[in-house]
Order: C-alpha cells, then sequence, then structure tokens
C-alpha cells in the first residue's frame, strides 16, 4: 500500500519534555547569574578595592610607625644627627639581629609591593 | 504577548526590565531549538542560560536593521554548535548514527519514547545535515522566514529556503521509508 508521510500526523509534537517548573528556574537562574554580573562588575568592586586599599594604607602607616619608633630609639646621640642614609644605616646596623630581621620582614611584606590578581579590573 | 520592539525599547531604558520581557517571549522558544540540536535536556538547559546571559551581555551590539528574533536564535545556536563541538561523542552534525535508543539516552529521562511517530520524525530531522536541520527546525517549528532562517544561518534567503525543501522531501521519504 502506497502511504505518504503527513506532517499534519504529527504537527509540532516533540518526544522531548522538561521537569516541572523548569522555565521559571531556568528565567530565576539567568536573571541571578546577570544581577551578580552588574552587581560584581560596578559599586560593590569599587567598594571592595576601597576598602582593600584603606586596609593597605593602614597596614603601611603602621609598618612606617614601627620603622620611625625603631629607628630613632637607636639614632646615635649626637649633635650631627641629620636625616641622612648613614644615619639610618647605621641606626639600622645598631640594631640587635632581632630587630634588623623585624624590619626585614616588614619590607618584603609591603602591602604595596605585593602582586594582586584582584586589582586588575 | 509582548512584541520585539517593545523589549528592544525597555532594555535600552532599564536593562534588566526590558530582559525580564525577552525571557519571558523567548526562553520556551529558546530553549526548544536549542534542545532540538543538542537533544539532552541537561545539555540544553546549560547552553540555554549561557545564551541569555550573553544575550543580555551582547544587547549593545544588537543591530536594529535586523530580526531581534533572528538575532537572539543565532547566538542559540551558536552556543548549542559550541556544545556539540565539545562533545567528543557527538554525532548530532554527523548525523548517520542516531538511533532510537541513542535518542532516549541522550535525552537524559525527559524523553517520551511511547509517541513513537514524533520520536521517528526527530531521528529524520537528525539525521540531515547541519544546515538542512537548521533551515527544517527553524521553518517548521519556530515559523521562521527564510531571511530570519538565512540570518540566523549567516546564509542567504534563497540557499535556506532549497535547504528547507531539500530537508523537508528527506524527511518525508525517512518516514516512509524506516518503519
Amino acid at each position: 500500500m502506497d502511504k505518504t508521510f503527513d506532517f499534519e500526523q504529527v504537527g509540532k509534537r516533540m518526544p522531548y519534555n522538561v521537569p516541572d517548573g523548569f522555565f521559571d528556574q531556568l528565567e530565576q537562574n539567568v536573571m541571578a547569574e546577570i544581577t551578580a554580573d552588574n552587581t560584581a562588575t560596578e559599586k560593590p568592586k569599587v567598594k571592595a578595592r576601597t576598602v582593600k586599599m584603606t586596609f593597605r594604607i593602614l597596614l603601611a602607616a603602621a609598618a612606617a610607625v614601627a620603622l620611625f619608633f625603631v629607628v630613632t630609639k637607636n639614632l646615635p646621640n649626637d649633635d650631627t644627627q641629620a636625616d641622612t642614609f648613614a644615619n639610618v644605616e647605621l641606626a639600622y646596623n645598631n640594631l640587635s639581629n632581632e630587630d634588623q630581621e623585624f624590619l626585614i620582614e616588614i619590607y618584603e611584606e609591603d602591602v604595596f609591593m605585593i602582586e594582586n590578581e584582584e586589582m586588575d579590573y | 504577548m509582548v512584541n520585539d520592539k517593545e523589549i528592544i525599547s525597555v532594555m535600552r531604558q532599564n536593562a534588566e526590565e526590558g530582559f525580564q520581557l525577552l525571557m519571558a517571549s523567548y526562553k520556551e522558544p529558546v530553549y526548544w531549538h536549542i534542545r532540538r540540536l543538542v537533544v539532552s535536556h541537561a545539555d540544553a538547559q546549560d547552553v540555554a542560560q549561557e545564551t541569555f546571559v550573553r544575550i543580555f551581555r551582547n544587547f549593545q551590539q544588537y543591530n536594529e536593521a535586523n530580526s531581534f528574533k533572528a538575532w537572539i536564535f543565532r547566538i542559540a545556536t551558536n552556543e548549542a554548535l559550541r556544545l556539540l563541538g565539545k562533545l567528543k561523542n557527538s554525532t548530532m552534525l554527523s548525523l548517520d548514527d542516531v538511533t532510537a535508543d541513542m535518542l532516549g539516552t541522550k535525552a537524559d529521562g525527559h524523553f517520551d519514547s511511547s509517541d513513537a511517530i514524533t520520536m521517528k520524525l526527530q531521528q529524520a530531522i537528525l539525521h540531515l545535515p547541519a544546515k538542512q536541520q537548521l533551515a527544517f527546525t527553524l521553518r517548521y517549528y519556530d515559523e521562521m522566514t527564510y531571511e530570519e532562517i538565512a540570518e540566523v544561518a549567516g546564509s542567504t534567503a534563497a540557499s535556506m529556503k532549497v535547504s528547507y525543501n531539500i530537508a523537508k522531501e528527506k524527511i518525508i521519504a525517512y518516514m516512509n521509508n524506516n518503519d
């Protein structure tokens, strides 16, 4: 018997289905991702950066204050107390090994010297 | 239902509000378009989500001289093809080894094998070369014009019309000969 397929038999039916509530969930997921995107690329990043910078500045300030006290405490007690590198070097040399290590440690961990990927926006 | 011009207009004023209108209009047709290409629900879900995020992010690149619907479907198609390209065992675009079992497996449970004729039609479609598959499904299911289909496929309307007619003939032959 001659037979010809007729698309009307099927119409737009398909053998596929989706879980209940799937399309609402899809929309929610997409909107959540977009909202997170916007949030992450606008104000919060600026805020996060500001907080990070403030923290760094505070750390640097603390390190500077610590350095000032340690160095001035050990400066030679004479009239040539000029702000020269020689004096600083001398003061450094007069420090105990522990204090010298402490200062080196501070410089090595200088927050402005640390590379941070998150800064590349 | 909101039309494309309204969606575009609202998106230009308030991106998220406009995008909600877009989602309301397109989430189902875009998902089903992707699903027909990738078969698996899980894959279609991932691709659909990525598609809509890309649509949102790239909205400024949309050229109003072209069809908005075609632009959206073009992104969806590209995302689906990207996924298929990644899947080592995908036969969707070589289209030679699609069987009922495989269709069921790829549909990962969200599949009704009891409707034999619809399953067979999908097999017939999946046997087509990619261009014909695209021409047929966009015309038959999504009722696009040949001009819109051409925008989706990056081809010409005349070429897509030929592809559609060849696809239709092949499907009829498949449906008649593969019992």
